[in-house]
């Protein structure tokens, strides 16, 4: 059993004193590999936020271990008009761990030239940000949140809009850094599928509904009915997980 | 060249206060394009002017009150004479700020649509401050009001480098902070980095810097070298090092060498400045168009 590192104990997450979600128990040990579903609105990324300390909880408590976050944005969220390149992306992950008036070390750099290296993204280092492909721009935000050096990676929806092999190629990526790296990953996505075939742990999230624990647990078509108020059909394929909406199967 | 001599000879400072403001603008001005926020600059220019204006009715008089506190008379402190104007100016902007860096997150309305409302009311409460006046020339209130870079005298021309000294020392010395939550406020507080407090501090230099430029050289010519320096850098730089340094050359040559054409041919300077901006602006998009 990893030690445990993260800890909500009958937590109610939300803004200001509108609750989005109540009765969150979750235990999260080192290296465990968290996915987040459920529906829009139901609360994920006030979870995320929670979790991160950005905005306090309502009611509960919220223990944390000395953990240092990796954070991947929705690489939408990040459209830069300035030309920054990649590197200067990367860089910016190392902004948090060094003072004001202290300069960028070749330590910094090193650690910026590995994280690129890590993610395959070295050759397009002097690239300008705003000119590469989605999935390219999702593999230097992993970059700069590998650059923080973390404990713990968190991803907010990386495939969003991503063609077929950038995303299994970026799939494969967040489990090789699960695996080699031996980070404790949260991996939010609205993409059943993926997410119960690479995670071990899950957390189905809605307004007045939350279930948590291992996949083969949690992961049945009442659960997904509860969350998301439509019908499921869960089926092992080779053994993956096919989860598919009631209406699609039908048509 | 006599053209030059005389004007070098009868407004030194005019010259000297355009590359300063055109500097301090440009420099702000791409922050401010970059975060997609051009209409924060022109909101805060009319807010600055509607603290000028304030100023005017004399209701709390800041001067008389600063000057208790140092046991000086303001007769005799040059710098205390026409403190009230920059003082509103500079409140007026801060609170703007301080109100706009707090609506990131809320719901109900675009930040487009704060900054319109601010806009207007800044714009109608002028005319208010104006038409309470004491003194009784609305037009001659106007001209006060909006500031002439002919005009800049020693004393603004001092301000005006404290502004820009102040200003290139806080994005100096706190440029990581500040480039990462103007790049991408979430990521950065998810990383340690306290997005509020930090865009918080974003905006106020800007409201300062916005605001006391606006007070000197005038609103058209601060809102125009906010924009058109910056877009032009963007335009031209592949690099984020040089989009500041062609932003801020810009800044810096283009208002002396319009303040000439001015001069020379008798125009507003401040309209002259914004139009050869406009025209340099206009050539380098046709050049980037036809290069492809």
């Amino acid at each position: 059993m990893n030690k445990e590192i993260i800890k909500f104990t009958d937590a109610s997450i939300g803004y200001g004193k509108t609750v989005v979600a109540s009765g969150i128990n979750i235990s999260i040990a080192e290296n465990d590999f968290v996915g987040i579903v459920g529906p829009n609105g139901a609360g994920k990324t006030t979870l995320l936020k929670s979790l991160l300390g950005n905005i306090k909880l309502i009611n509960g408590n919220l223990s944390k271990d000395q953990i240092r976050f990796g954070y991947v944005p929705q690489r939408d969220t990040v459209q830069p008009l300035l030309p920054y390149t990649v590197f200067d992306v990367v860089m910016m992950g190392r902004y948090s761990l060094s003072g004001s008036l202290k300069k960028i070390s070749s330590e910094d750099k090193r650690i910026v030239e590995e994280s690129l290296a890590y993610i395959g993204m070295s050759d397009l280092k002097d690239k300008n940000y705003n000119s590469l492909s989605g999935g390219q721009r999702q593999r230097t935000l992993i970059a700069r949140a590998l650059a923080v050096e973390p404990t713990v990676l968190i991803l907010d929806e990386p495939t969003n809009g991503m063609d077929t092999p950038s995303h299994y190629s970026l799939l494969d990526l967040i489990t090789k850094l699960h695996n080699e790296k031996k980070l404790t990953i949260f991996l939010v996505s609205h993409l059943l599928t993926d997410v119960a075939n690479i995670v071990k742990k899950i957390i189905l999230i809605d307004k007045n509904y939350f279930q948590f624990g291992e996949v083969e647990e949690i992961l049945s078509e009442t659960n997904l009915r509860n969350t998301y108020s439509s019908d499921f059909h869960i089926s092992l394929v080779d053994g993956e997980y096919v989860i598919t909406p009631i209406h699609l199967k039908k048509n | 060249m006599e053209t030059l001599y005389q004007l070098v000879e009868l407004f030194p400072y005019a010259i000297l206060g355009s590359i300063l403001a055109g500097v301090i603008c440009s420099f702000l001005g791409i922050f401010i394009v970059s975060q997609r926020v051009v209409f924060l600059g022109a909101v805060l220019t009319q807010v600055a002017i509607a603290g000028v204006a304030f100023s005017f009715l004399h209701i709390i008089h800041i001067e008389t009150f600063i000057a208790n506190i140092l046991g000086v008379s303001i007769q005799e402190n040059n710098f205390l004479q026409n403190f009230e104007p920059i003082f509103y100016s500079l409140l007026f902007a801060i609170l703007t700020v301080i109100v706009f860096s707090q609506t990131h997150h809320q719901k109900y309305l675009t930040q487009d649509g704060i900054l319109g409302i601010i806009f207007v009311v800044a714009i109608a409460v002028r005319i208010m401050f104006i038409q309470k006046s004491p003194i009784a020339d609305i037009a001659e209130v106007e001209s006060i009001l909006k500031g002439d870079i002919l005009f800049i005298s020693q004393k603004e021309f001092i301000i005006l480098a404290l502004i820009l000294i102040f200003t290139l020392s806080v994005f100096t010395i706190f440029r990581k902070q500040l480039q990462f939550v103007t790049f991408d406020a979430e990521s950065a507080s998810a990383h340690g980095i306290n997005s509020k407090v930090w865009l918080l501090i974003f905006y106020i230099i800007v409201g300062t810097g916005i605001s006391l430029t606006t007070r000197f050289v005038g609103d058209v010519f601060a809102f125009a070298y906010l924009i058109i320096p910056s877009s032009i850098g963007i335009l031209i730089s592949k690099k984020v090092k040089n989009v500041f340094l062609i932003s801020v050359l810009v800044g810096a040559i283009v208002p002396p060498i319009s303040i000439y054409f001015a001069f020379k041919f008798d125009f507003s300077s401040g309209p002259t400045a914004v139009v050869t901006a406009f025209l340099l602006f206009l050539i380098v998009f046709i050049i980037k168009k036809l290069r492809g």
